[in-house]
């Protein structure tokens, strides 16, 4: 390393802020969930989030307001984001002098080729969000690692991004009037309506539940396997022994079901992003009448 | 304390906001903080790559000229030492038969008062002959004559008779 690259004081004391800010709100993650979780009773528990606030607007649950721990760490997940993106960016140069640079780099060029190759020319602004739907899908999924209650496995987190994405999905569709749009649902004979609404409805809904269903299935798994495993135990070496079968084979199904299936599942939801939004665009149509208009316009 | 705990499928509709929302948020903390920042410094860096291609082209293309003008100057330069030569070659050949020409008039010339002088020497010796001719043969003929006879009648006798004898 020559003297121009050396780091200064500085700069090392903002790294260390952006990775202390970067990870403490996993440990406040962690310190809220050993507060909030209360002695457990030796059985299986499949449940959903833990509620932290309640607050009763109407008999439903549907409109009540709940703050539960899937909110929490979605919050907690964003503020890593934003460190860890803080401490990516941090002392970028034309020269890379930085080996995290890199990753930066590779990170933005990798799915820049992805959106032109799935998406093409007109979706040229749209790295960034598929970025953002990737970053913050792995992240959900990956904090189980830490122990903390994956946001990804509540049907309201991955329903709220799925919604999103078929707001857009209905915009681009919408792109070339109204009228088309609605011709659309026409298509082939207008007796199928009914069923292409559905279908239309269908995208955001198979989406969320892929995702959610996926991680779902793999803490569940995951609970089932290891209490089976804590159960075989009791049973050879008796009440209290230490569970020797529970060390080791569940470690492996968490490999799979919380690493490789969590950056899967992220990888999988924003190439269905890509590919539904890419297709709802008409673009001939929309050059078109785009035409059309170009061609009125003299005229006045 | 927390012993509320949601459904395994629990919808609400505050919960699909809240999340669509923090969609839109990570959003716009990738698309500013690392989209944007990195885009520009790939676009600058693109930019210099430009640049630097662009200045060698004009350096080379530079290079190429004043090599050629320096080429043309050399040549240039081979031309006018040929002139040079050339022209020294004239002139040398003009002063050298300038040089020979003068140096023939000089000799003519030199000839020629030579031979002037030859003949102005031929004329002196002449008188100088003719005088001495007059006194010798005076001298002898006063001893032939061993007489006493005018100086003068007799210098001037023998004076007309040269100047007969050369006549002839």
């Amino acid at each position: 390393m020559n003297k121009n690259n050396k780091k200064s004081v500085g700069f090392i004391l903002l790294d260390i802020f952006y990775i202390t800010m970067a990870i403490l709100p996993l440990g406040v993650g962690i310190l809220l969930k050993l507060i909030s979780t209360p002695p457990s009773d030796g059985g299986v528990t499949i449940s959903g989030a833990r509620v932290f606030w309640h607050i009763d607007i109407s008999s439903s649950n549907f409109l009540d307001i709940f703050i539960t721990e899937a909110q929490i760490n979605s919050v907690l997940v964003i503020i890593t984001i934003l460190f860890v993106c803080l401490f990516l960016t941090h002392g970028l140069k034309q020269k890379i002098w930085l080996k995290r640079q890199h990753l930066a780099e590779i990170i933005i060029e990798k799915v820049d080729s992805m959106v032109a190759d799935n998406m093409g020319e007109p979706f040229k602004a749209f790295p960034p969000f598929i970025i953002a739907i990737m970053a913050l899908s792995a992240f959900s999924s990956l904090i189980t690692l830490l122990g903390l209650f994956p946001p990804t496995s509540d049907i309201n987190i991955v329903g709220g991004w799925a919604i999103l994405v078929f707001i857009i999905i209905t915009y681009y569709k919408m792109k070339c009037g109204l009228g088309y749009y609605i011709g659309g649902f026409m298509k082939p004979v207008f007796i199928l309506a009914p069923i292409n609404a559905i279908g239309e409805f269908a995208t955001p809904v198979s989406m969320a539940f892929r995702h959610y269903g996926n991680v779902m299935s793999g803490a569940v798994i995951s609970v089932l396997v290891s209490y089976f495993l804590g159960q075989f135990s009791t049973l050879l070496f008796g009440d209290g022994a230490i569970s020797v079968f529970q060390v080791g084979l569940p470690a492996i199904l968490s490999l799979y079901f919380d690493i490789f299936s969590g950056c899967l599942q992220a990888f999988i939801f924003a190439m269905l992003t890509m590919l539904n939004i890419s297709t709802a665009f008409d673009a001939d149509e929309y050059e078109r009448r785009k035409k059309k208009k170009l061609e009125k316009k003299p005229k006045r | 304390m927390f012993d509320e705990v949601l459904n395994i499928i629990s919808v609400n509709l505050w919960s699909i906001i809240a999340s669509l929302l923090n969609l839109l948020i990570i959003f716009l903390i990738i698309f500013f903080v690392l989209y944007k920042p990195v885009k520009k410094m790939l676009k600058e860096r693109q930019k210099t790559i430009e640049d630097s291609y662009e200045r060698a082209s004009e350096a080379e293309a530079e290079a190429n000229a004043s090599k050629e003008a320096y080429e043309k100057k050399l040549e240039d330069a081979k031309d006018e030492a040929d002139d040079i030569i050339k022209s020294a070659v004239v002139t040398a050949k003009a002063r050298e038969k300038e040089i020979i020409d003068s140096a023939k008039e000089e000799s003519e010339q030199i000839v020629n008062q030579a031979k002037e002088n030859a003949q102005l020497e031929m004329k002196k010796a002449q008188a100088t002959i003719k005088g001495e001719i007059v006194d010798v043969s005076t001298k002898l003929t006063k001893k032939l004559l061993e007489r006493e006879i005018n100086e003068k009648d007799h210098a001037d006798l023998i004076d007309s008779f040269i100047d007969e004898i050369g006549e002839e």
